[in-house]
């Protein structure tokens, strides 16, 4: 009878999770608290939601859903140092599922092939309006100024002695605010960072109607905010009057994506993907099924997967050590210095301009489409309820989604090929 | 190494920084470009506009005072007529 009781129990996960001292339940607690912020608190559920019940399921020992990191020789050993594959790169996708699990199978056929960020940024595209950026063309260059926070914290991770230059360079990425590309990026350069890169790049773009506000009161002072934009257009208004932006909207994405292609070939895959979903969008009917199909059913499906897989790879080994804490605090740096970054550009450019930019727009020039102008937009209008920001915020909003894409291209053309 | 690293990543940090600056910078100039090509050569939103102008006149006539001047010349035509334009005067 004791027998049939200790076999029952070591059937069960529990004897592992006592085993462990506990290491799991933090685990459990992590996915639990990150379900409730989706859930109940409306932080990114679309993918916070997913990430977390992968993250529920990685940790169950047994029931083989973790996804294991393969070295560069692709060697794959478990906590316990039991080599599971001599070289993944020679394996069959059957053979993984069959060897590691459906969650490796998913992750090495969608995840580590780098697939399915720009299948995301495509249906990105298809739901980004390119207009109030054609519309505000001067206001974009605040999304290039903004992505001084990638490279800072690129430097500043290196100077810390924690990261090398390809982990330092995943880190730094959070700083664009954008998942897709933080993803793209960590998978090119330090796959092991994955999911504690992912974790926080989306929980900070979950804590974007904190932070801005938190960086904006540091920096800019209430006379700056007041600035109306409509006033500063009335005074010095715009040569550019738009007279047929359903054909600019048409020629634009193809025109970027070509001049991206021939100056950061490497931003190909995201810009590329990006604006080819826009085009089928503005192309409007003739297009209609294919910008239904992208923005619906291959987004939603591609959203799941990654979100699953990304929180499959927070296992106890992968997620639990300092590595992760580095990244949780270097995050936070490059999300603030890109804030910072884009208000302090505003600042330069008001001091030789007759016409003033308000600094909001300058803090809108990471990614976070379109939460940070929202966020932006809230600001304006609690100094002065007629000063509307938003449809100037989504111009530098906007080019920061294309910055961020061009500065992941950068980075990978430099560093993935480099020997450590 | 660190030393290495360090001097990679600073000419990181500037090779990155003029790359995204340029890219946007040649985003802007070329949006300015399209907007002067296609508002010199194909203006054809200007033209629907004007156009639009009177069918837009004719939206704002609400649908009920469409309605009650549809009945009131079928009324008095006994039927045979109908209301083709309204215009607001």
């Amino acid at each position: 009878m004791e027998q049939i009781i200790n076999n029952v129990y070591e059937m069960t996960a529990f004897s592992n999770i006592i085993e462990a001292n506990g290491t799991y339940l933090i685990m459990y607690l992590l996915a639990f608290v990150l379900l409730y912020l989706g859930i109940k608190k409306h932080f990114e559920p679309l993918l916070l939601i997913p990430i977390a019940f992968g993250v529920l399921i990685a940790n169950f020992p047994g029931g083989e859903m973790g996804v294991y990191q393969a070295d560069e020789a692709g060697r794959i050993v478990d906590a316990a140092g039991n080599v599971l594959a001599e070289n993944i790169w020679e394996m069959s996708l059957p053979q993984i599922a069959h060897d590691l699990g459906l969650m490796n199978f998913l992750y090495y056929m969608l995840i580590k092939t780098g697939f399915l960020p720009p299948i995301i940024f495509m249906g990105v595209g298809a739901l980004t309006d390119f207009g109030p950026m054609l519309r505000n063309l001067r206001l974009s260059i605040f999304g290039a100024a903004a992505q001084l926070g990638i490279f800072s914290v690129v430097l500043i991770a290196i100077g810390s002695g924690a990261f090398n230059i390809k982990e330092a360079a995943a880190l730094g990425i959070i700083g664009g605010a954008d998942g897709p590309t933080a993803i793209y990026t960590t998978i090119k350069l330090a796959p092991h960072l994955l999911a504690p890169i992912a974790i926080a790049a989306y929980s900070y773009m979950a804590l974007v109607p904190v932070i801005i506000p938190l960086v904006v009161k540091l920096l800019c002072s209430e006379k700056e905010l007041k600035i109306n934009m409509k006033e500063q257009d009335k005074l010095f208004p715009s040569s550019n009057k738009i007279k047929n932006e359903k054909l600019i909207k048409i020629i634009f994405p193809i025109a970027v994506t070509t001049i991206v292609a021939l100056l950061v070939p490497s931003a190909v895959s995201l810009i590329g993907m990006l604006m080819f979903g826009n085009l089928l969008k503005e192309i409007g009917a003739d297009t209609s099924r294919l910008f239904d199909t992208i923005s619906n059913s291959i987004m939603n499906t591609a959203t799941v997967f990654l979100g699953l897989c990304v929180g499959a790879t927070m296992t106890v080994q992968a997620f639990l050590n300092w590595t992760t804490i580095g990244i949780i605090i270097g995050g936070f740096f490059a999300f603030g210095l890109s804030i910072a970054s884009g208000i302090c550009m505003v600042k330069i450019v008001n001091l030789f301009s007759k016409k003033k930019i308000n600094p909001l727009i300058g803090a809108t020039g990471l990614s976070a489409v379109p939460m940070a102008s929202r966020v932006c937009n809230e600001i304006s209008t609690k100094y002065d309820s007629k000063n509307h920001v938003l449809n100037y915020c989504m111009s530098s909003n906007v080019s920061g989604v294309i910055g961020s894409a061009v500065a992941a291209g950068v980075l990978i053309s430099f560093l993935q090929g480099m020997a450590l | 190494m660190i030393t290495n690293d360090i001097t990679g990543a600073l000419q990181l940090l500037v090779v990155g920084m003029i790359t995204v600056f340029l890219v946007l910078l040649i985003v802007i100039y070329l949006g300015k470009l399209l907007i002067w090509a296609v508002n010199k050569w194909a203006p054809e939103e200007a033209v629907a506009n004007k156009g639009s102008k009177a069918a837009n006149a004719v939206a704002a006539i609400d649908a009920t005072t469409k309605a009650i001047i549809d009945a009131t010349v079928s009324q008095i035509t006994g039927g045979k007529g109908r209301a083709n334009k309204i215009t607001k005067l």
